[in-house]
C-alpha cells in the first residue's frame, strides 16, 4: 500500500460523512433553487405572455400580410411573395420618406441629447430654487404629444401665431412655419421641447459621477471644460449611448408630423407637408389612406430590420468610447 | 392544396387563418357577444350597434330611440380601421356611417353592404317616391354609382360646390355681390377672391375665398363635370386629367392654390377646415353648401351679413351642382340584427331625428316630404332658402369610382400636386403624374374587386 493509497483509505470515512452531509444539504438547496426558478418564471410570465401576444404574434401576422395584396376588405387578394418588398425597393416615395426620417434622426437626436445634457448640467449646479427649475424644465416632457402638437400649431400659425407676431413686430415678414419648407424646423423644435426627458436621465447619470474625481481634477489644475470632457462625459457615456439608441428608434418612428398637420388625425395625414413626410407617415398613409395593408406591412418589416442594423452599428462604433464603471459582462 | 404566389385565396380562408393568429383572441371575444336577430316585430327589445360619430346620434337620441322603437342603441365611435376589423372578423356593426359620394360604390363593390331595396319596398316610413334624388348616391349597379340597388341613405345633404359670402367684406373692398340666382364663372370667382384678399407683411388678414370641395376626389370630379367632361372612363377604372375638361378643372384649382387667396394644401387652414375662419370674419367667400347655414345661424350678426351663392360654372360649361357627401348610414351584409337595424334606420331617416335635422338648418332633408320643415322664418333664412330651392333644379349625381376610396385619392393627389401649386412643375406635367399614380391605385382596386 503506497502512501497515496493510505491517505485515500484514511480519508474514506471522512469523505463518506461529508458526502452524506452534502446530500442531505442539497435536497433543501435544490428545493430552494426550484422555488426560485418557479418564482422567476411566474414573475416574468405576464411579460412573456404579453410579449408573445402583443409583439411576436402581430409581427408574425404583419410578416405574413407583407407577402399579400390584402387591403382589409376586398375579396380577391393574392399572395405576391416578395412582390411588396421588390416594389418598395423601386418606390421613390418610400426612399425619400426614409431619407427624411434618417435626416430627422441625424439632426434631432444629437440636438436633443446636447440640449438635455446641457440642461442637466445647469440644474445639477447648486442653484437657488433648483427643484423648481428642474420641475419647470421637465414639465414640457409631461405634456402629451397631442397637446404639444396643438400648442406648436398655435404658436407657429402664419396669421395668428405668436412667433410671427414677434417677427412682424420687429419689421420682418411673417413665415409660413407649418408649410413647406419650414415645417421641418418646427418638427425639430417639438423634439427639443421634450428634452426634459433626456435631462432627467442625464441628471441621474451626473449625480452618479464620483465627486472625488472632480476634486482630484481641480487639484491637478484642470479647467471646468477639461473636467467635463475628460471625466463627466466618459462616465456618462453609457447613459448617452442609451439615449442615442432609444432616440434614434423613437425619431424614425415619430408620428409628430401628423400631430402638426392641419388635421391631426389619421384621416388628415394627407395634409402633412412634404418636408415632414417621413417614413412612418408613409406607412400610415399606405395603411389607412390607401388601404394597402400588405405593402405597409412590408414597409414596417423593412423599418424593423433597418432599426436593428442601425442599433447594431451604433453599438459597434461606440464600443471603444463607452466607459462602463462596472463591467457589464461580469458574472454576479 | 397549398396556395402559391399569385394564387387567389378566398377571404373566408384568409379570415380563418387570421383568426388563428393575431386576430384570434379578438375574434373569439367579439364572437361571444354575437346575437342572432329574431327577425320579427321590427327587432323590439334588441340592441343595435351603430358605428357613427358622436354628433350623429347624441345620448338623448339614444334614449329617444329606446322610447320610440323599443330598441336599444349601442354607439361605437366611427373608425375605419375598427370597421374593417369588425367586418373581417364576421361581427360587423348593424349600421355604419358612410359618405355616400365616395363610400357607397367602394363598399358595395366589395359586397359587404346589404341591398336595402326589399326593406324600402315594404317600408311605410321611407317610401321610394318620397326619397330625394340625392339618395341615389347610395345606389350602385356593379359599375356605376347612382343606378341599381340602394345600399344606404343620406341623413341630409347640401350641394357642396356652392359658396357662402360675407357682404361686409365685399362692401369694405367695394366689390359688387355675386348674382343671387345666376352662377358666376369660376374665372370670375377667382378674380373676385383676388380683389378681396387683404395681405400685409406676409400675413393675410382677410382671405378672399376658399374652394377645396369636400374631398379632392369629389372636387376634381365635380369640377370636371362643370367643364363638361368626366374625370373617369366609362367603367371607372381609370382617370384622365389630360382631357380638355379635366385639364381645365385641374388648371383652375392649381391656379387657385398658387394665388393663395384661401386655404389649400400649401396654405393649410390651422383649424383643419375653413368654417371657423369664416365665422371669425376673416374669409370673404367660403366653399360650403346649405349645411353651413346651421353654424352661421348661431351668430345673428354673421347670419345678417352672410349670403349663399350658386355653384359657379366654367365659361360655356353646363350648370352642375352636385352633392359631394351625402353622409348617411348603411347596413353590413352580415349585420347580426337586421330587422332591428332597419327599424332604427327608418326612425333615424324618417321620424323624430329626421324632422329635428330638417328644421335645424344643418342640411337639406333627404325626404321630399320634410322640405317644408326647413327654417324660413327670419329674413336671412328666407333669402338662403330661395337660393337653395333654385339650386336644387341643377342637382345631379356625379359618380365616383368603386375602385378607390376618397382618402386614397386625397393622399395621392396631395402627394403629387403641391409641386405644381408651388410652380415647380407645369399643370400638364402634374396631369400626367396624377394619371400615373391614380391609375395605378385604380388598377389595384379593380384587381381586388375582381
Amino acid at each position: 500500500m503506497t502512501v497515496d493509497q493510505m491517505s485515500t483509505v484514511a480519508d474514506r470515512p471522512r469523505a463518506a460523512a461529508t458526502a452524506g452531509r452534502t446530500r442531505s444539504a442539497e435536497r433543501p438547496r435544490s428545493t430552494m433553487t426550484a422555488r426560485r426558478h418557479r418564482a422567476f418564471y411566474m414573475f416574468v410570465a405576464p411579460w412573456i405572455v404579453g410579449f408573445l401576444l402583443l409583439t411576436i404574434v402581430p409581427m408574425a401576422y404583419a410578416l405574413w400580410l407583407s407577402f399579400t395584396t390584402f387591403d382589409g376588405i376586398s375579396p380577391n387578394w393574392h399572395y405576391v411573395g416578395l412582390g411588396n418588398y421588390r416594389e418598395l425597393m423601386n418606390d421613390s416615395v418610400t426612399w425619400d420618406s426614409l431619407g427624411r426620417a434618417g435626416l430627422f434622426a441625424l439632426v434631432s437626436v444629437p440636438l436633443s441629447i446636447i440640449a438635455g445634457l446641457g440642461l442637466a448640467v445647469l440644474v445639477n449646479r447648486p442653484l437657488r430654487a433648483r427643484g423648481l427649475f428642474r420641475t419647470l424644465l421637465y414639465l414640457p416632457a409631461v405634456v402629451p404629444p397631442v397637446g404639444a402638437g396643438i400648442a406648436f400649431k398655435n404658436l407657429f400659425d402664419q396669421n395668428a401665431g405668436a412667433t410671427n407676431g414677434v417677427l412682424t413686430f420687429f419689421g420682418f415678414d411673417a413665415v409660413g412655419w407649418l408649410a413647406d419648407p419650414y415645417a421641418r424646423y418646427v418638427l425639430i423644435m417639438t423634439v427639443l421641447w421634450g428634452a426634459g426627458n433626456i435631462m432627467i436621465i442625464s441628471l441621474a447619470g451626473l449625480q452618479d459621477v464620483p465627486r472625488e474625481l472632480h476634486e482630484a481634477a481641480r487639484i491637478d489644475g484642470a479647467s471646468s471644460w477639461r473636467t467635463f470632457r475628460s471625466i463627466t462625459v466618459p462616465l456618462l457615456s453609457p447613459v448617452l449611448l442609451f439615449q442615442t439608441v432609444t432616440g434614434v428608434i423613437a425619431s424614425v418612428q415619430t408620428i409628430m408630423p401628423m400631430l402638426l398637420a392641419p388635421i391631426a388625425t389619421t384621416g388628415g395625414l394627407t395634409t402633412v407637408p412634404q418636408s415632414n413626410y417621413t417614413y412612418m407617415i408613409h406607412v400610415f398613409s399606405q395603411y389607412f389612406a390607401l388601404g394597402r395593408y400588405g405593402y405597409a406591412s412590408a414597409l414596417l418589416w423593412v423599418l424593423f430590420v433597418l432599426i436593428l442594423i442601425a442599433t447594431g452599428l451604433i453599438f459597434r462604433f461606440t464600443s471603444g468610447v463607452v466607459f462602463y464603471n462596472v463591467d457589464p459582462e461580469a458574472k454576479k | 392544396m397549398r396556395p402559391h404566389a399569385g394564387a387567389p385565396m378566398s377571404r373566408r380562408r384568409f379570415l380563418s387563418l387570421s383568426a388563428a393568429g393575431a386576430a384570434g383572441g379578438a375574434a373569439a371575444l367579439s364572437g361571444c357577444a354575437m346575437q342572432v336577430s329574431s327577425g320579427v316585430g321590427g327587432g323590439s327589445g334588441e340592441t343595435v350597434t351603430m358605428m357613427v360619430k358622436a354628433d350623429d346620434i347624441t345620448p338623448d337620441l339614444v334614449q329617444q330611440a329606446l322610447k320610440d322603437t323599443g330598441i336599444a342603441i349601442k354607439r361605437v365611435d366611427f373608425d375605419i380601421t375598427k370597421l374593417i376589423a369588425m367586418l373581417t372578423s364576421g361581427n360587423p356593426p348593424d349600421l355604419v356611417r358612410g359618405v355616400g359620394a365616395v363610400d357607397a360604390a367602394y363598399f358595395a363593390a366589395r359586397e359587404v353592404m346589404e341591398d336595402l331595396d326589399p326593406y324600402f319596398a315594404r317600408s311605410q316610413v321611407l317610401r321610394r317616391d318620397d326619397l330625394d334624388p340625392v339618395n341615389d348616391l347610395w345606389r350602385f349597379d356593379g359599375t356605376t354609382q347612382g343606378k341599381g340597388p340602394r345600399y344606404g341613405m343620406a341623413k341630409d345633404f347640401s350641394q357642396d360646390s356652392m359658396y357662402w359670402y360675407n357682404t361686409s367684406a365685399f362692401d369694405k373692398q367695394g366689390v359688387s355681390y355675386p348674382a343671387e340666382l345666376e352662377p358666376t364663372t369660376y374665372e370670375e370667382w377667382l378674380d373676385t377672391a383676388q380683389r378681396l384678399v387683404q395681405r400685409s407683411k406676409g400675413q393675410t388678414s382677410l382671405f378672399g375665398g376658399t374652394y377645396n370641395g369636400l374631398l379632392k376626389a369629389t372636387l376634381m370630379s365635380t369640377l370636371t363635370a362643370s367643364a363638361g367632361g368626366s374625370l373617369f372612363n366609362d367603367d371607372f377604372s381609370r382617370v384622365d386629367f389630360t382631357t380638355p375638361e379635366a385639364r381645365k378643372a385641374l388648371g383652375w384649382y392649381i391656379e387657385y392654390c398658387r394665388l393663395k387667396v384661401g386655404a389649400s394644401p400649401i396654405l393649410p387652414d390651422p383649424n383643419g377646415w375653413d368654417g371657423p375662419t369664416y365665422q371669425a370674419g376673416r374669409l370673404a367667400m367660403c366653399n360650403s353648401g346649405y349645411w353651413m347655414g346651421g353654424m352661421i345661424a348661431t351668430d345673428p350678426k354673421l347670419a345678417e351679413v352672410s349670403r349663399l351663392a350658386p355653384t359657379p360654372v366654367f365659361e360655356g360649361g353646363p350648370r352642375v351642382s352636385a352633392c359631394q357627401a351625402g353622409t348617411g348610414l348603411w347596413m353590413p351584409k352580415k349585420a347580426p340584427h337586421k330587422d332591428a337595424a332597419w327599424r332604427i334606420f327608418e326612425w333615424y331617416f324618417g321620424e323624430a331625428p329626421a324632422k329635428a335635422r330638417a328644421s335645424g338648418g344643418w342640411g337639406i332633408p333627404t325626404l321630399k316630404s320634410l322640405r317644408p320643415l326647413m327654417p324660413a322664418k327670419a329674413e336671412h333664412q328666407k333669402r338662403v332658402l330661395k337660393v337653395q330651392e333654385n339650386e336644387l333644379k341643377h342637382f345631379s349625381v356625379v359618380a365616383f369610382s368603386p375602385y378607390t376610396t376618397g382618402d386614397s385619392f386625397e393622399a395621392l393627389f396631395n402627394q403629387v400636386a403641391p409641386a405644381a401649386m408651388k410652380g415647380e412643375i407645369s399643370v400638364d406635367t402634374l396631369a400626367g403624374r396624377l394619371n400615373s399614380v391614380l391609375n395605378e391605385q385604380l388598377k389595384r382596386g379593380k384587381e381586388q374587386v375582381g
